[in-house]
């Protein structure tokens, strides 16, 4: 039978080491040239020989089907160097062949049991410290190290954040979690460098630099010259990033310990001194193939795959200790075989270990728990001072985009560890002025304006959170989501629930959106679907109706991010942020008081408004809605009322996720009727969700109907609004449920521009 | 045959008590080449042999119990076990140890070689002789089912910084010794700790351990000046076998800087807590051993080396009925000072 390409690579080993038959140096660097002493460089050795039995024995127990994970390291052992050169404080954001670089980090810190622990990762058991089963990942709390997943340059972005936040929370003088000298390490392969992530994350390293930003953080590209199958063009990456005017680029042979540990260094000093970024180049191999279910004879010629094999970094190891004469062959091989020996009954002790069987298990990460809690609110007389001129104006009634800018004040008074930032949110205001004066009150540290691009607006968030603060991006319109989903759904998202709840990325992402926006319209602008949000899990979807609504909503979200790291989207409904009146001009009906300083509204707590007033009298007609909708939906009530004589319920969901379902069930039930109004698109807009929910819950069920937007996207000018709810197509849906044989809108008047 | 794989772990002091009398005697002979030098160097510092000692007809506070009659003894009879542990059935894949046990795993790792084990043994043993620095008390932090207990384990550490916070008091934690806190301290503070840890244990606990200074506290921060100051670096070489240390850091043969391990056994490993816990958590999990043998005398920390087994609930241990169940069946700690369990590890 045939040797698998790994059990080559661990056959030639022993072999090329007792024939001294090793691969020449492709770089010379002597032991005396470096800062490394003798036992230093076999302690490096030996986390390589660590690393690559830990691949061994992955295989191995995927084979008796008791490992779930196969992509390893072997190739990349070279990055055991950056586990030394770098402080375990570093907070270190790693791609998926990082296992000899995690040992290494963990020798730094006594108590570490690395091999245990990564095997336990491999079996996927609820002991493993960092994801409890959940996934492999190299992670650790007390190393720094949040985990990542299958990273395709994702991690990148969130790195640069935390780079940032570095000298920003030292400036704050917040609570953060790294130390003050901390730099950020992040390392990938060469086929992320391709990634639209990586080049934001790049982007915006250089964008800040540029501009005397410290951005602490160290770019590792483990370059191993192929991504999965394609080759990565020879001499690209240097190309790519040798003359880069901003970011400094380093390069070493990651085969060669010496080399890698010189080059490490001096990349570490750089960043360390000057806090700004570098990238360093470290050119290796990829041993036995992308994982292990990937025949690599399929696509690389064998000869190629032989010549790799041959620059296996732990042979050109074992020729720097044999050559600098710190150990001799016998004693290479021998420590070779008793790690082995040593990762072997590991894994036999962690294959019994518990594994998550129950959906309660696997999910209880979702929804990190409460870590820490809020700062009391501040003092009448701070709020005041705080809101200066404005306060004079708070005794009067104001639209949502004021009040949300008291708001936003209010918070950022309150939590000293918030930060407000995203293109054109400080001098300009915001392109609604819901961020206008907050620099001003709170200085351009804490509202500042980013580089347009939402990948790094979110990322930077995602970062900024892991060091202690709450970030409040806001993303100027809703379709500008779309770009950068990743970053929320791959990896905001899904922190706590990797990592069992020991980190979390508390946020609370402002994004304008929704239709119906006055005089233009334009699919970018109105675009009129969260289905991007609604199914991931865990997050927090807030979509107030009204000013008042928003201040309390928001703070609840402010809170929830801090003092459980919750992820929240808040939807601010454009088209409403200066809407004042309800029914007519003037009439003041949309323009509420900024309440009190201490009312939030809780999560998932619905609004019930109108309805019978007599109690246990049954609701002839129940609409259900949000934002918009709401909006109109009130509208439409009255005209219902006046010229029908029904005064129906109208629940605001205010929260679409988490949808209290029960809730709104308890408020439906007994209704004759029931309309959902949904504004956003007929697929897969929250009216689906809404529409199995009553039909799951209620018996006996009501007749319902839902009033959606149509499946298009927005158009530009006097078209913008036709294809959405409008008061008069409400009037006439509700009427039709009621079975009141309501005459379909007329032609053109399916929709009406608000408040025309 | 397939050999199994332990991990060593050498006692600290307070395990040669009255019971321990006469136990080099019965295990000696076999290594009698290997303790005579012992007895030799002590012989010349006109000080009572560990032979005289093993063989006195009664047990002395004032002869067995001071560090620098103790130290000896007791490396003599860990090291007369190690010595015997039979190496035909076992693999010896790390060491570690307790407290001054940590100086007896450094003499089987032959990270000491045997002369230089007993100056350093010696040494450090008879640091207390000009008078002892503070004291040692020992209290329970588990149940009586050995489970991990967060209630018992968070009033011990208030209590240390309550009572180290009174004026004219220092206590600290100075050793995590499985189901037990060792606390270091003072006399004042000794005192106040002991009237104000619940009795327990029909009154055994809190348990002052007679003539223990505060080791592994900042009070003993001087004798660590002066243990680097009479102790070189030229004792100390890599260990053939990985060693374990009292903050849990793995010391392997072929990577060890010896400077360093001078650095940590003199500095550290005195005036900091010692973490006997996490070193046998991580022996457990990064040596995954058949099973722990415990070198004699006496058997006393046995049940230390359940709690933690328990703690990390390894072999499939949960509390201590399970851990009673399995070495009555099939053992995993094997205590040298018990002749059942010697049996299974010596030859």
């Amino acid at each position: 039978m045939s040797l698998s390409r790994a059990e080559a690579v661990d056959q030639n080993f022993t072999k090329l080491v007792s024939s001294g038959q090793l691969p020449e140096a492709k770089t010379h660097v002597s032991a005396e040239a470096v800062t490394l002493s003798p036992a230093e460089i076999v302690d490096l050795f030996e986390t390589q020989v660590m690393s690559r039995h830990l691949d061994y024995a992955a295989r191995a127990l995927k084979t008796r089907n008791e490992s779930f994970y196969t992509i390893g390291s072997a190739g990349h052992e070279g990055n055991a160097v950056f586990g030394k050169a770098f402080r375990y404080t570093d907070m270190a954001f790693l791609h998926y062949r990082s296992g000899a670089l995690f040992i290494q980090r963990s020798k730094q810190l006594p108590g570490s049991t690395p091999l245990y622990d990564m095997l336990l990762s491999l079996v996927a058991s609820a002991d493993d410290p960092i994801s409890g089963g959940r996934h492999k990942v190299f992670g650790s709390k007390p190393l720094f190290v949040p985990p990542q997943t299958s990273t395709i340059a994702s991690h990148l972005p969130k790195a640069v954040g935390a780079a940032i936040s570095i000298r920003r929370s030292q400036d704050l003088g917040i609570d953060s979690e790294m130390p003050r000298d901390a730099i950020i390490l992040c390392n990938f392969g060469d086929a992320s460098h391709n990634h639209a992530s990586s080049l934001a994350a790049f982007n915006t390293a250089s964008v800040a630099a540029f501009q005397n930003v410290p951005v602490p953080i160290v770019f590792i590209c483990e370059d191993n010259g192929i991504g999965i199958s394609v080759p990565t063009p020879p001499d690209w990456i240097r190309t790519a990033k040798g003359h880069d005017p901003v970011i400094r680029y380093f390069s070493c042979d990651g085969r060669h310990l010496l080399d890698t540990w010189r080059i490490a260094e001096a990349a570490v000093e750089y960043t360390r001194r000057t806090r700004k970024p570098a990238f360093l180049h470290m050119k290796t191999v990829r041993l036995f193939g992308h994982a292990g279910s990937d025949v690599e004879s399929l696509y690389n010629p064998v000869p190629q795959i032989e010549r790799a094999e041959r620059d296996d970094p732990l042979l050109h190891s074992a020729r720097i200790l044999l050559e600098n004469g710190i150990l001799s062959a016998e004693a290479i091989k021998n420590l070779y075989e008793t790690m082995r020996r040593r990762v072997a009954r590991i894994g036999e002790e962690t294959i019994p270990r518990p594994k998550l069987l129950l959906p309660h298990e696997v999910m209880a990460s979702l929804v990190p728990t409460k870590t820490r809690g809020a700062p009391p609110i501040p003092s009448e007389e701070k709020r005041q001072k705080t809101f200066g001129s404005d306060a004079k104006y708070m005794d009067k009634p104001q639209h949502l985009a004021k009040l949300l800018n008291w708001g936003l004040a209010d918070v950022l008074l309150r939590y000293q560890n918030a930060v407000v930032f995203g293109e054109d949110v400080a001098q300009k205001g915001g392109v609604y002025h819901v961020t206008a004066g907050l620099w001003q009150k709170f200085g351009l540290r804490r509202v500042f304006n980013s580089p347009l691009d939402e990948t790094s607006i979110l990322g930077n968030a995602i970062g900024f959170a892991h060091n202690g603060f709450v970030p409040i991006p806001e993303i100027q319109f809703l379709a500008y989501v779309h770009n950068a989903e990743d970053q929320l759904r791959g990896e905001a998202s899904t922190l706590s629930f990797f990592s069992e709840g020991r980190y979390t990325n508390g946020m609370v992402v402002r994004v304008a959106g929704l239709a119906y926006q006055k005089g233009f319209g334009g699919h970018f602008h109105n675009d009129n679907s969260l289905a991007v949000f609604r199914d991931i899990p865990g997050i927090v979807i807030a979509c107030p109706s009204n000013g008042a609504d928003a201040v309390a909503m928001l703070r609840s979200c402010v809170r929830a991010a801090h003092e459980s790291g919750r992820v929240v989207v808040f939807i601010e409904p454009i088209a409403l942020y200066m809407a004042k009146d309800l029914h007519e001009p003037g009439d003041g009906g949309w323009s509420f008081m900024y309440p009190a300083a201490h009312e939030e509204i809780p999560i998932g707590k619905i609004a019930v408004y109108g309805g019978s007033s007599s109690k246990g009298k049954k609701e002839r007609l129940t609409i259900v809605s949000y934002g918009n909708g709401f909006y109109l939906s009130r509208q439409a009530a009255r005209e219902l009322e006046e010229k029908h004589g029904i005064a129906p319920k109208i629940i605001d969901l205010r929260w679409l996720a988490p949808l209290d379902e029960a809730a709104l069930a308890r408020e439906c039930e007994g209704s004759e009727a029931i309309l959902v109004v949904d504004e956003c698109r007929r697929t897969g807009s929250q009216s689906e969700a809404i529409m199995t929910a009553l039909v799951e819950r209620l018996d006996p069920l009501p007749r319902l109907k839902r009033i959606t937007a149509e499946d298009c996207f927005i158009p530009l000018g006097r078209a913008a609004t036709v294809l959405l709810p409008s008061k008069e197509s409400i009037l006439a849906a509700a009427l039709d449920v009621l079975g009141l044989g309501a005459a379909k809108p007329k032609k053109g008047t399916q929709a009406k521009v608000l408040a025309k | 045959m397939t050999k199994k794989t332990a991990v060593v772990v050498c006692p600290g002091r307070g395990t040669y008590t009255k019971t321990e009398l006469g136990y080099l005697k019965k295990y000696r002979p076999r290594f009698a080449g290997e303790l005579d030098p012992i007895d030799a160097r002590l012989a010349a510092l006109g000080q009572p042999t560990v032979s005289e000692l093993d063989s006195a007809e009664k047990f002395a506070l004032k002869t067995h119990t001071p560090g620098e009659f103790a130290s000896t003894l007791i490396y003599a009879c860990s090291w007369a076990d190690f010595l015997a542990i039979d190496r035909e059935r076992w693999d010896v894949v790390a060491v570690t140890g307790n407290s001054m046990g940590w100086y007896t795993a450094l003499a089987c790792a032959e990270a000491l070689t045997p002369e230089n084990a007993f100056t350093l043994i010696h040494t450090m043993g008879s640091m207390m002789t000009g008078g002892i620095i503070g004291g040692q008390l020992i209290y329970p932090v588990v149940g009586d089912d050995w489970r991990p207990n967060a209630d018992k384990r968070e009033l011990v550490e208030r209590a240390i910084i309550e009572i180290g916070a009174v004026p004219d008091c220092e206590a600290h934690l100075s050793i995590r010794f499985g189901g037990y806190a060792i606390i270091g301290g003072n006399q004042k503070a000794l005192d106040l700790l002991m009237k104000a840890l619940p009795s327990v244990d029909e009154g055994k606990y809190p348990f002052v351990l007679v003539n223990h200074a505060a080791f592994h506290t900042p009070m003993l921060t001087e004798t660590s000046a002066r243990a680097f100051r009479e102790l070189g670096s030229e004792l100390f070489q890599a260990p053939s076998v990985p060693l374990v240390d009292g903050r849990g850091t793995i010391w392997q043969p072929y990577s060890t800087d010896a400077n360093a391990l001078r650095h940590y056994t003199l500095g550290h490993q005195v005036d900091a807590t010692y973490d006997f816990s996490t070193a046998v958590g991580v022996a457990l999990k990064e040596f995954a051993p058949d099973a722990l043998i415990l070198l004699g005398p006496g058997a006393t920390s046995g049940g230390a080396l359940g709690q933690i087994a328990i703690e990390n609930r390894w072999w499939g241990l949960g509390a201590k009925a399970d851990f009673t169940a399995r070495q009555a069946s099939s053992p995993v700690v094997l205590a040298m000072g018990r002749e059942d369990q010697r049996k299974l590890a010596a030859n």
